[in-house]
């Protein structure tokens, strides 16, 4: 009986944390004085004339969206990818994803057309597709023996490989190191309503094939054998996910820069409220990596105010303690 | 033979050592290098006040991350473990990082003492972790690379809110030789002249050590308080590296491994061995820093983990005992 009264209690209760959130971090640690009244009005009389108005609408509001976008792609990408992979330390930010994403970017954006003239996004998806299998290979995946640890470890390699050859290449190109340290660490600091209609079409198209996914990778954790034997087509199955996670992360990457740990956190706390089955999971993930999201770049914009600190550094200083908490525990692995 | 070798690899650094003089942006004939070299003169600010210390900061850091490297692996008995994978530099980087932003006019041994004491609470951390959970070689790795992106993103962090003057903080960031002179020269020297006596001293211990603790008990030496010893050498020549130039990835992880692939696993040529390799890889990463686009200068941290990362790769393909 998967939606007893304690699901849905729990469902509600996400949604009420994102809510008061959604109203905080629109009015929080603004260097112009933001109040409730101010996104009422936004809401139900919007005033052209009115300076707050204005700031909600063109700076705050959007922001708050992608903010939300953002984090529910990242956790639906780490809830995927931990589902594939069967291990617990496996997300977009670990595999190489985010990173392979950025490095393809940061190439195209200085002039090495590595795959001629094409969007932002189709380069940050081509990248995050390449590092990803890469590290699915080298990480021995695919071998007889396969050893979560090695998938992880060599994630962390082509990691710091491709770090490296981003900022090389950036400071070989010009010498605005500064900006790009900001984007490598994945920031909101500067959303609009057109990085908005960037990312929402393929988040949408992302997260509606997780969703179509959800039920077949109920069964493939079952064991490939009976997964089979219940009808469902295993390799199809992987393929929609990787796409759905390729699109998701790369989209992401593509808008805000990669952000860390999102992705690795939120499915295992999302496990521990709803356990495993994915057709929960997926929802309840959404509404934690957005909260967690929302929250980070509230905190960014907090900590060191007036100074935008990029929201991937709060992510990381989170997210790594709990790095280290899950490899000391996991059984795993 | 093995002497020999130790020997041409001490030739070779001095070849490589004489070429990095030549490399830079601005072209001089060796006439003028070696005029510059004896009596000043023209040259002098290019060749005397900015290659020169440059090459010597380059083997002395270089030199002390391989020995730190091959110190903690010898200890920790783990081919993963380094200065880098275990937080230990990013623990010395974020203290001396802290230190600049808030207190810019810092004197030298204020900062050394605070990258010392950084590198020192980092190998405190994760050396308990170890201790309480007992994990195994790559986990304990894989801990460790989650505590030194800890520590880095406290990096980021600082120098993305207060921004100090970009380059120092690109410097602290991927670890560059760029910008330092003949100041930062006596410090890493003197630290390696300390240390290198206490290595030495430690090299045989070591090697019994490998027979394993009975062993190395009923031959007079007490383990716990070797490890203790040879793990403080290998922190304070981390964290002393570190505050000189940087965070410098891999260096301490590879040169241990070369060596031990061109010599075995003596302690005694071990030891040289992998300050020498350091010592070549630096200089190596920094000419190309130098070289490859000047009058830019990319941080030597980020040659040395374009070659360290597919190492690492390759090590793991080889690693058997999972």
């Amino acid at each position: 009986m998967p939606f007893s009264t304690r699901y849905i209690l729990l469902f509600a209760s996400a949604l009420i944390l994102l809510l008061f959130s959604f109203a905080y971090s629109l009015i929080a640690w603004s260097s112009f004085p933001l109040n409730l009244s101010h996104i009422s009005a936004y809401f139900f009389n919007f005033d052209h004339q009115s300076i707050e108005q204005q700031i909600l609408a063109t700076t705050r509001i959007p922001r708050l969206l992608v903010a939300i976008l953002i984090g529910t792609n990242l956790a639906v990408a780490g809830v995927l990818m931990q589902g594939l992979t069967r291990n617990p330390l496996a997300s977009p930010s670990i595999l190489g994803i985010n990173a392979g994403a950025a490095c393809f970017m940061a190439l195209a954006s200085i002039g090495i057309n590595v795959l001629g003239e094409v969007s932002s996004l189709v380069s940050a998806s081509v990248g995050g597709l390449v590092s990803g299998a890469l590290v699915i290979f080298l990480g021995g995946f695919f071998s007889a023996r396969s050893n979560p640890l090695k998938l992880i470890l060599a994630g962390i390699a082509i990691n710091a490989l491709l770090i490296g050859i981003t900022r090389a290449a950036i400071i070989l190109a010009d010498d605005r190191a500064y900006s790009v340290i900001t984007w490598l660490s994945g920031s909101l600091a500067s959303m609009d309503w057109q990085q908005w209609q960037l990312l929402w079409p393929t988040s949408l198209v992302g997260l509606v094939i997780s969703a179509y996914v959800a039920k077949n990778l109920n069964l493939l954790a079952l064991g490939n054998e009976v997964a089979t034997s219940l009808g469902i087509n295993i390799a199809f199955t992987r393929f929609l996910s990787c796409i759905a996670i390729i699109l998701l992360t790369a989209s992401s990457v593509a808008v805000v820069g990669p952000i860390g740990f999102v992705g690795l956190i939120v499915p295992h706390i999302a496990r521990r409220l709803v356990s495993n089955n994915y057709l929960l999971l997926l929802p309840i993930s959404a509404l934690l990596g957005s909260c967690l999201i929302v929250w980070a770049d509230a905190l960014s914009r907090g900590i060191a105010f007036p100074a935008e600190t990029p929201v991937g550094v709060i992510t990381a200083l989170i997210g790594a303690p709990f790095f280290v908490f899950l490899s000391i525990r996991s059984k795993a692995l | 033979m093995k002497h020999l070798t130790l020997s041409v690899l001490l030739l070779i650094l001095l070849l490589i050592g004489i070429a990095s003089l030549f490399v830079g942006a601005s072209t001089l004939s060796a006439q003028q290098i070696i005029d510059t070299l004896l009596h000043s003169g023209e040259y002098d600010f290019i060749v005397n006040q900015y290659r020169l210390p440059r090459l010597l900061l380059a083997i002395g850091v270089g030199a002390g991350l391989g020995l730190s490297g091959s110190l903690i692996q010898g200890v920790i008995r783990n081919p993963l473990a380094s200065p880098d994978l275990m937080g230990i530099s990013a623990g010395a980087g974020l203290a001396a990082t802290s230190l600049l932003v808030f207190y810019a006019a810092a004197p030298v041994y204020l900062l050394l003492l605070t990258a010392l004491s950084g590198g020192l609470i980092a190998a405190a951390i994760i050396l308990l972790i170890a201790y309480k959970t007992k994990p195994t070689p790559i986990r304990l790795a894989l801990i460790g690379i989650a505590i030194s992106t800890f520590l880095s993103s406290g990096i980021d962090f600082l120098i993305i809110v207060n921004p100090v003057e970009m380059n120092t903080a690109m410097v602290w960031l991927t670890g560059s030789l760029w910008g330092r002179n003949w100041t930062q020269v006596p410090i890493i020297w003197a630290t390696l002249a300390v240390v290198l006596p206490f290595a030495f001293w430690l090299a045989w211990r070591l090697d019994v050590m490998g027979l394993g603790e009975d062993c190395a008990t009923s031959l007079g030496i007490r383990p716990s308080k070797l490890q203790l010893i040879a793990l403080l050498t290998a922190v304070i020549l981390a964290s002393i590296s570190v505050a000189v130039a940087g965070t410098i990835a891999f260096i301490g992880l590879l040169a241990p491994h070369l060596a031990r692939m061109l010599f075995g696993h003596d302690h005694k040529l071990l030891i040289p061995a992998s300050a020498l390799l350091g010592a070549l890889m630096l200089i190596i990463a920094d000419t190309l820093a130098r070289g490859l686009q000047p009058p830019l200068e990319l941080p030597a941290g980020v040659l040395t983990s374009l070659i360290g990362a597919p190492y690492f790769i390759f090590l793991l393909q080889r690693y058997k005992a999972w």
